[in-house]
């Protein structure tokens, strides 16, 4: 707590009308405040398991929204589906660098085998596990250079929504913010169930998450390309982040 | 920022007079009013959010005091820092402050309407810190030296020639004939200042109490550039920006985006809980979080008023408002334009100054029924003409005149007795004679030729309707 903070609160308490001891909150019903843990934590039970019973028909209320709001949007069969995609795509982009979070899903693409043959630095952002503090700082920085030169970022989620055609990334521990920021082109890996049905549903799953402790730093959600209407009401894309989005909707 | 809220009438006549500008609110109507008239169609339960969002609203505003103590808690346990300002001037010195302590020289800043307030970039450029809007809307407006025009679109007056013009001249640049063009410039010039810069600034659209949890949304990509590259974040919030729960997030997204652009979702939506944790690859080291008052309180004591702390700034009104979109945003001659502005920036400024900005209005109601929350617009209207006529809360913004005190004090005695009443017609009648062609008064002398500088009044009828209709019976 800052020094100012409880002036600036007793002011707001007069202004409210209750100068002392301010009684304690009651919560209003129309937020969801008040709903109790237990509560909480079985709504979010429920959505996982509909993420999973639903899952296909989920993915194609995905495709559809995700379309709409600018997505490339495109099944694989496989990993190795995926992997070919990407390598048109690189060949289609001309593309030199590639970076990549280090998700499960992108490491099981083996991207560095499918493009090397191909010339193509592709570049993990992650720092190296056991890594001390200053070598920790060096990959960091060396990274941060990748992923401004990279013309590609490939990138898994963590949730899918099916309402809006959007991907959710938490950075952490493997996972860049960046890699899905300052590339160019983004593609998105979307892995079955992972598709959530609306905004409700996934932001009651992530106050599940903050009751248990564990929300993390960073939320990012994306729903095509980057984009600008701030000339004359025309629509441009990829004005900061990237202009270009492919979602990969996987098995 | 200066306010210039006693120009608004030769300020709406140039716009008025700007065949771009009209051309250019056109448009702003043609795309974002029904943009939004779709999204809302296309939603189901709508009319529900509503209604739930303004409740939640209220809820929170009333216990204003609970909940920004819980999300101050909520983000100092995430790792951040929280500091509270009074005034605008507090919040700058704060931010100035803490660059010059991080020897910042650069600072990326988001769109913020709040740093508009505090003219921020004004304070930062004068402690030799450079201010760099990437916001492309407030990038031009930042080149051009102007203030923003709209609260999501802040350079929508211009014309793209206008902003190639710009662009040669500030820049460099070559003369642009496309729009791509000029974004792509945009985004080369802005590209080496997000690495470049040590500090990012950003605005709030909400601030989650229960997990101290910020919530940026954003078109571009730069929100997500200024919480990603420097090593600070430094994130201003007027005090009102605080919801309940993450819960409840879902309701106000939908409702602030879809009335704002029709999209289903922004481009990006991007929530900071606190800088990065010791495990994250990339992020902030240090997340500073300052909750501005600057006049906001003056509308929290008033309780005609404190509605007006549920806006979500998503710019509906303005885009529905039939006088917004004909004399335009900077006529109002403060940051908040439009309907809404009309409201809060008399009370954040100075409500005699401003005694032009709640007559911009026909009352039409449109703002009210296209807010996303139902604020009651109109009523609060109303609610400051009366102030500025009779200063009853505030004594000290009463502006009406003499001879219009005069005139309304006649009108309440004669209206208010049939015998007064018919004398006064008569008088009135009589006093008219000289004035009135076919029935209608085109000129009336001294202080009430306002009343007829724009249009005709039906002239006073020789027989009293109560008269004419005793014998129609």
């Amino acid at each position: 707590m800052t020094g100012n903070q409880a002036e600036f609160l007793s002011n707001l308490r007069r202004t409210l009308g209750r100068p002392h001891d301010a009684p304690p909150l009651a919560i209003s019903d129309a937020t969801a405040l008040g709903r109790d843990a237990g509560e909480v934590a079985r709504r979010a039970e429920s959505i996982r398991g509909r993420a999973q019973e639903d899952a296909d028909a989920l993915a194609d209320e995905l495709e559809t929204a995700a379309a709409l709001a600018g997505w490339k949007v495109a099944r694989v069969a496989s990993t190795q589906d995926a992997a070919g995609y990407i390598a048109d795509l690189v060949r289609e982009l001309e593309a030199l660098s590639v970076v990549r979070s280090a998700q499960a899903v992108v490491e099981r693409l083996d991207l560095e085998g499918v493009l090397s043959g191909a010339g193509v630095q592709v570049n993990a952002m992650a720092v190296r596990e056991g890594s001390d503090e200053s070598s920790a700082d060096e990959q960091r920085s060396a990274m941060r250079q990748h992923a401004i030169d990279a013309d590609l970022g490939i990138t898994g989620v963590d949730y899918a929504i099916a309402e809006t055609g959007t991907c959710v990334l938490l950075p952490r521990k493997g996972i860049s913010r960046l890699v899905s920021l300052l590339p160019p082109v983004h593609v998105a890996i979307v892995e079955r169930g992972q598709v959530l049905p609306g905004l409700d549903e996934f932001f009651a799953l992530r106050r599940a998450h903050s009751l248990g402790g564990d929300l993390g730093s960073y939320m990012t959600l994306i729903t095509g390309p980057s984009r600008s209407a701030d000339i004359e009401y025309t629509i441009v894309t990829g004005v900061h982040g990237p202009g270009e989005v492919h979602m990969l909707l996987l098995g | 920022m200066e306010a210039k809220t006693k120009n608004f009438n030769t300020a709406a006549a140039e716009a008025l007079n700007d065949p771009n500008i009209q051309a250019n609110l056109h448009g702003l109507y043609q795309g974002f009013h029904h943009a939004r008239v779709d999204a809302a169609a296309a939603t189901p339960g709508w009319e529900e959010m509503r209604e739930k969002a303004r409740e939640i609203k209220a809820h929170t505003i009333d216990n204003l005091d609970h909940y920004l103590e819980m999300a101050s808690a909520e983000v100092t346990r995430a790792g951040g820092s929280v500091y509270f300002a009074n005034t605008a001037e507090d919040a700058s010195r704060y931010v100035v402050d803490l660059a010059r302590s991080k020897g910042v020289e650069i600072a990326i800043k988001g769109k913020s309407m709040l740093s508009e307030e505090m003219g921020l970039n004004d304070r930062l450029a004068e402690n030799g810190i450079e201010p760099v809007e990437t916001d492309l809307g407030e990038y031009i407006i930042q080149l051009a030296g102007e203030t923003p025009y709209h609260i999501i679109a802040p350079a929508i007056h211009k014309t793209r020639d206008e902003v190639a013009e710009l662009f040669e001249e500030k820049l460099d640049a070559p003369r642009y004939h496309e729009i791509e063009d000029m974004a792509g410039e945009a985004r080369r010039q802005l590209r080496q200042k997000f690495i470049d810069a040590d500090m990012g600034i950003t605005g709030v659209n909400f601030l989650v109490a229960e997990t101290g949890t910020i919530v940026l949304v954003t078109n571009e990509g730069n929100g997500r550039m200024c919480t990603s590259m420097p090593r600070t974040h430094v994130a201003i919030m007027g005090m009102e920006k605080v919801i309940p729960s993450m819960d409840d997030l879902g309701i106000f997204l939908r409702l602030l985006i879809r009335s704002a652009t029709g999209q289903r979702l922004s481009s990006y939506v991007t929530t900071v809980t606190g800088p990065r944790r010791h495990d994250d690859e990339d992020g902030p080291d240090e997340l500073h979080l300052v909750v501005v008052d600057n006049g906001r309180s003056r509308l929290l004591a008033d309780p005609e008023l404190r509605e007006s702390l549920n806006c979500l700034r998503c710019g509906a009104c303005l885009n529905a408002c039939p006088v917004y979109r004909k004399v335009g945003g900077h006529a109002y001659g403060w940051v908040y334009p439009g309907p809404i502005g009309a409201v809060i920036s008399p009370m954040l400024t100075n409500l005699g100054d401003a005694k032009d900005l709640p007559h911009a209005s026909s009352l039409c109601g449109a703002c009210r029924e296209v807010c996303p929350v139902k604020i009651n617009i109109p009523r609060m209207l109303l609610y400051l003409r009366k102030e500025l006529a009779q200063g009853e809360t505030y004594p000290e913004s009463r502006r009406a005149s003499l001879v219009d005190r005069l005139l309304m004090k006649g009108w309440r005695l004669s209206i208010a007795n049939p015998i007064m009443l018919r004398l006064a017609n008569k008088a009135a009648a009589l006093a008219q004679w000289p004035l009135a062609r076919r029935r209608r008064l085109t000129w009336l002398p001294g202080p009430l030729g306002g009343w007829t500088r724009y249009r005709n009044l039906p002239a006073i009828a020789s027989r009293p309707f109560s008269k004419r209709w005793r014998k129609m019976r």
